[in-house]
């Protein structure tokens, strides 16, 4: 039970950060969920620029942070924070790495944690555009207006639903905001902006650390 | 007293079909009931009962597939089989959202006192600046792990990280409200199963194999590619079961068309075989019923070893018979009777005194043996001494040629004398036991007494694995006056166990002080936490200078933390066991148990990941000197048992040989050693037997040397016995007696239950050699020899 709640946790990020980059999933209805992913584009690899800002019940001022991220499909996510101090967070099939400088702050590995692939897997389904996986964790519910569109993912199951409260997506041909409010009253935004596709998008470097 | 006898015959009669047609009686396939009752140690016999009852009762299935999806369909399938028989077995997880919500509550509220030992050591070697930039990253980072609850309550994650080191005691996890292990990407879904009804019983066996096939068959109907893995005691007893009833049906179908043949070629009629088979059976139906007075319960394994042991009560009607064919036809059946007499109650004495040896032992089941052994032989000797001068006339039987050629043979034996071949003869036969028995071996082990069938071990083996679950068999035992002294040695044992999970001799450990420490280390660790993150310049102010709070906001978070985990909350095992995250561990805690010494609390300290049978000493040194905490290794004090009873009866031989040498020497005074040297001499040759083959000696070789014993004093006192132009027929007497005892006997060498092939291979070494040898320690004279040759 305990780590569902802690699978949950990690779900609802990784699914935030997957879902930001939610290329153009099929279409298969003419549901406003159908129309957004028909909206959305579908690059192999996309990066680009966060902004997070995070409102915690008990500190006053928000936390900002920002840095760059990128989403191969098939291969990993990368989520590096530049400001104000570097952190890096690495997804791959098997494994969850947290870096702080260089020093491995947290590793959680399929052997050890068996969630982890779990977690990843729902990622990976999701970027190869299926959308069945979200769909049995979440209910989805969502508005189209000209070029932009709104997603509300509601936990079908009340612990998962407790455990990660409510995600807000909004975007147009590429997520632009994800909110997350959680039942603790914790709030999360996160902004993307300069988005870039293709193989020039993602620097030696960042390749190098998803390898 | 033919009538008297037949009135006691109709009562047991009646009494064995009320059993088994009324009542419909099914014989104990316990195992465990063979072993002895532990009664040293009251509260040791509860911990190990309550591991092994709580592991006997369940059965586990996974259930694996290629995806997910299918790994769900296939367990879907499997389970809406079982879900038919709620009687049978019962789904012992229901992952509720009520349960999944509730699960951390007790802890969540006192989660300052909870602490794993890596944090133990960080809080007080790391520097202030560690927690404040971790507690940092934390914040800003988008994934920090698991986070349980708001920020505000576990802000550097210490609660956590304590949830984390529980979740690693297992590798299950929970997933859309099944349970599920994953190996190399393949998940695999694991139904916990319990048995409602007993799993040695035989009912449930029959029940339940045949319901696990069909669940199967439904998953592969589902899923083709599914993989089935199981495991459970009931398997294990279920082919035990089917095993020995297939081997009863062999061995009991094939000795008895062997003893058929053989009387049929020895007197032409069926009327000597019926009144064998008559003597047998009264001394089976009286075993059977006195027994189950007795006992309330036969068990399977006392069927089996004493239907062969009553293979000893056919040598009463033989006797009996071959003499009526040599006797004198003047001399009627009553006289005959009186004069065999002597020879009669020797032999039944004899037998009788060596299974009052196997009583002796402390083994419940064996107990039950000698005394249905004793039963049968003394019933179908009364049978033999009440009847069979009624049923069998002078004139009734006539000798054929195949018995005559039988006793023939006899005059080709040679004597032992003082000569050159007895001396080589004695002098090889020397050579031979000395170095045999020189190489003997001994094995105790309760491992090599069970062969399960290698798909079984195999699917075992895996899902140990797979589990990574704690053996019920190998655990410490901590004992102390109270429930708090019980986990401060919980504690004290762990230090101890840490470096073991280091060195990679365990994976770990599970124990209730995990769960809820002493309340001597719950103080410890929220002073610990208190004066390295909460003190006036720790970490948190640090933290409040970069996050622009200020002293007010320091105070407010400490006096957070405080409140949860305060002095007069703290959480104790009788609170933890009313909780649903208790269950995976509330086998180990025993609570108060009455012991030798009074009440006293116990609980158990369960072991992962025990691969190597060689690091047990290593398990047993970390409980020395450490109060209270005892190494418990059922495995080896169950086979320290039957080594020591192995022993015990070596000497009950030894001892049984006096007391028939005694009772021997008060008829045959000096000649009293031609009775028994043929049975001593075969136990010789089948020690050095087992020695040359490299075969260990262990306890059910020594049981069956008692009944070589008891043959071999039979045979000898048949040939000691008969008047001197008899001898022939005392020699088809013992051929015919040895013929029928080897075929039983040496079937179960057949046998691929470990115990009964020792015990048939002693049988049937033993039973050949004595038979082999016995004429040759005769008395007889040349003279007679020839004697026979001309009458013949």
């Amino acid at each position: 039970m305990k780590h569902l709640i802690k699978v949950i946790r990690t779900a609802r990020r990784l699914t935030v950060i997957a879902l930001l980059a939610c290329a153009g999933l099929p279409a298969h209805a003419a549901a406003p969920v159908d129309k957004i992913q028909a909206m959305l584009a579908r690059p192999p690899i996309l990066c680009g620029r966060f902004d997070q800002s995070k409102q915690l019940v008990g500190i006053k001022k928000p936390l900002l942070s920002n840095g760059r991220f990128c989403v191969v499909n098939g291969k990993g996510v990368l989520w590096r924070t530049l400001q104000p101090f570097p952190n890096t967070l690495r997804l791959k099939r098997d494994e969850i790495v947290q870096m702080q400088g260089d020093r491995v702050a947290m590793r959680m590995d399929a052997k050890q944690e068996p969630v982890v692939r779990m977690i990843n897997g729902v990622l990976f389904s999701l970027l190869a555009g299926d959308l069945s996986q979200l769909d049995k964790l979440f209910e989805l519910d969502g508005s189209v207006q000209g070029n932009s569109w709104k997603v509300a993912l509601k936990a079908r199951e009340p612990a998962l639903a407790k455990a990660i409260g409510t995600l807000a997506l909004t975007g147009g041909a590429y997520v632009k905001t994800v909110t997350i409010d959680e039942a603790s009253g914790d709030r999360t935004e996160i902004t993307f902006s300069g988005l870039q596709s293709g193989p020039t998008a993602m620097t030696a470097e960042e390749g190098a650390a998803l390898e | 007293m033919a009538l008297v006898w037949a009135l006691v015959v109709g009562l047991l009669l009646a009494h064995n079909g009320y059993l088994w047609l009324v009542k419909g009686v099914v014989p104990d396939t316990d195992i465990l009931a063979l072993l002895p009752v532990e009664q040293r140690d009251p509260v040791l016999q509860q911990a190990f009962t309550h591991m092994v009852d709580a592991a006997q009762q369940r059965l586990i299935v996974m259930v694996g597939a290629d995806d997910w999806d299918q790994a769900r369909a296939a367990a879907d399938s499997y389970s809406a089989v079982l879900a038919k028989h709620p009687e049978l077995l019962q789904s012992s997880v229901k992952l509720s959202a009520q349960s999944q919500q509730d699960w951390l509550a007790p802890a969540q509220q006192m989660r300052l006192g909870l602490l794993t030992p890596a944090q133990q050591q960080a809080l007080r070697e790391q520097p202030a600046k560690y927690w404040a930039d971790s507690a940092l990253q934390q914040l800003y980072s988008p994934f920090s792990g698991p986070k349980l609850g708001a920020w505000q309550d576990d802000p550097f994650g210490l609660f956590s990280g304590w949830v984390q080191a529980r979740a690693q005691e297992t590798p299950v996890r929970p997933r859309d409200g099944y349970l599920f292990v994953e190996e190399k990407g393949r998940p695999y879904i694991v139904l916990l199963l319990n048995l409602r009804q007993p799993a040695f019983s035989m009912a449930t066996q029959q029940a339940l194999l045949p319901l696990l096939e069909q669940a199967a068959t439904a998953a592969r109907h589902t899923v083709p590619s599914v993989e089935l893995i199981r495991a459970g005691v009931v398997l294990h007893a279920g082919a035990g079961s089917a095993q020995a009833s297939r081997e009863m049906s062999t061995i009991g179908i094939g000795s008895l068309l062997g003893i058929v043949l053989l009387m049929w070629l020895t007197f032409r009629s069926l009327r000597p075989i019926a009144m064998i088979v008559l003597s047998i059976g009264v001394g089976c139906l009286a075993a059977f019923s006195l027994c189950w007075i007795i006992f309330g319960q036969v068990h399977l394994l006392t069927l089996v070893f004493g239907a062969s042991l009553i293979g000893v009560a056919q040598d009463y009607g033989i006797y009996f018979l071959c003499s009526r064919v040599a006797a004198d036809q003047s001399l009627n059946s009553q006289q005959l009777l009186r004069r065999l007499m002597p020879g009669l109650t020797l032999t039944l004495a004899a037998a009788v005194i060596g299974y009052i040896g196997l009583a002796l032992t402390p083994f419940p089941g064996l107990r039950q043996m000698a005394l249905f052994s004793v039963l049968g032989l003394v019933f179908a000797w009364l049978t033999v001494i009440f009847w069979f001068p009624a049923l069998l006339k002078p004139a009734t039987l006539k000798s054929s040629s195949f018995a005559g050629w039988i006793g023939r043979t006899r005059r080709h034996w040679p004597l032992l004398g003082w000569n050159r071949a007895s001396l080589l003869a004695a002098v090889l036969f020397a050579a031979f036991a000395s170095i045999g028995i020189a190489r003997l071996q001994v094995n105790d082990d309760i491992r090599s007494l069970q062969t399960p069938p290698k798909e079984l071990l195999a699917e075992q083996i895996k899902l140990g694995k797979l589990l990574d679950a704690p053996t019920p068999v190998q655990f410490y035992l901590v004992r102390g006056a109270s429930a708090e002294q019980v986990l401060q040695r919980e504690e004290a044992l762990k230090l101890k166990l840490e470096p073991l999970v280091a060195r990679h001799i365990i994976s770990g450990y599970q124990a209730m002080s995990n769960w809820t420490p002493s309340l001597q280390a719950q103080n410890a660790n929220r002073a610990l936490v208190s004066q390295a993150l909460l003190g006036d310049d720790g970490p948190l102010k640090m933290l409040a200078a970069q996050l622009g709070e200020d002293a007010g906001w320091v105070t407010q978070m400490r006096n957070r933390a405080l409140a949860g985990g305060s002095a007069g909350h703290e959480l104790t095992p009788a609170e933890f066991l009313k909780s649903a995250a208790s269950e995976p561990s509330r086998h180990l805690w025993l609570g108060q148990v009455t012991g030798a010494q009074g009440n006293v609390y116990a609980s158990i300290v369960a072991l992962r990941g025990v691969n190597n049978y060689a690091d047990l000493p290593i398990l047993k040194r970390a409980a020395d000197q450490l109060d209270g905490v005892q190494w418990v290794d059922k495995v080896s004090e169950i086979s320290s048992v039957l080594g020591h009873y192995r022993q015990y009866m070596g000497w009950v031989l030894l001892c049984a040989y006096a007391a028939i040498y005694l009772l021997l020497f008060m008829r045959y005074r000096l000649a009293a050693w031609r009775v028994l040297a043929s049975p001593a001499l075969a136990t010789l040759a089948i020690l050095a037997v087992l020695g040359w083959s490299g075969q260990p000696l262990q306890l059910f070789h020594v049981l069956a040397l008692m009944l070589v014993l008891g043959l071999g004093v039979d045979y000898g006192i048949f040939l000691q016995e008969q008047g001197m132009q008899r001898d022939r027929f005392a020699w088809l007497t013992v051929g015919l007696s040895a013929a029928s005892a080897l075929l039983s006997f040496g079937l179960l060498a057949l046998s691929g239950t470990p115990p009964l092939h020792a015990f048939g291979l002693t049988m049937l070494i033993g039973i050949a050699v004595v038979w082999m040898i016995a004429p040759c320690f005769s008395q007889d004279s040349q003279q007679e020899e020839e004697k026979n040759a001309i009458t013949s």
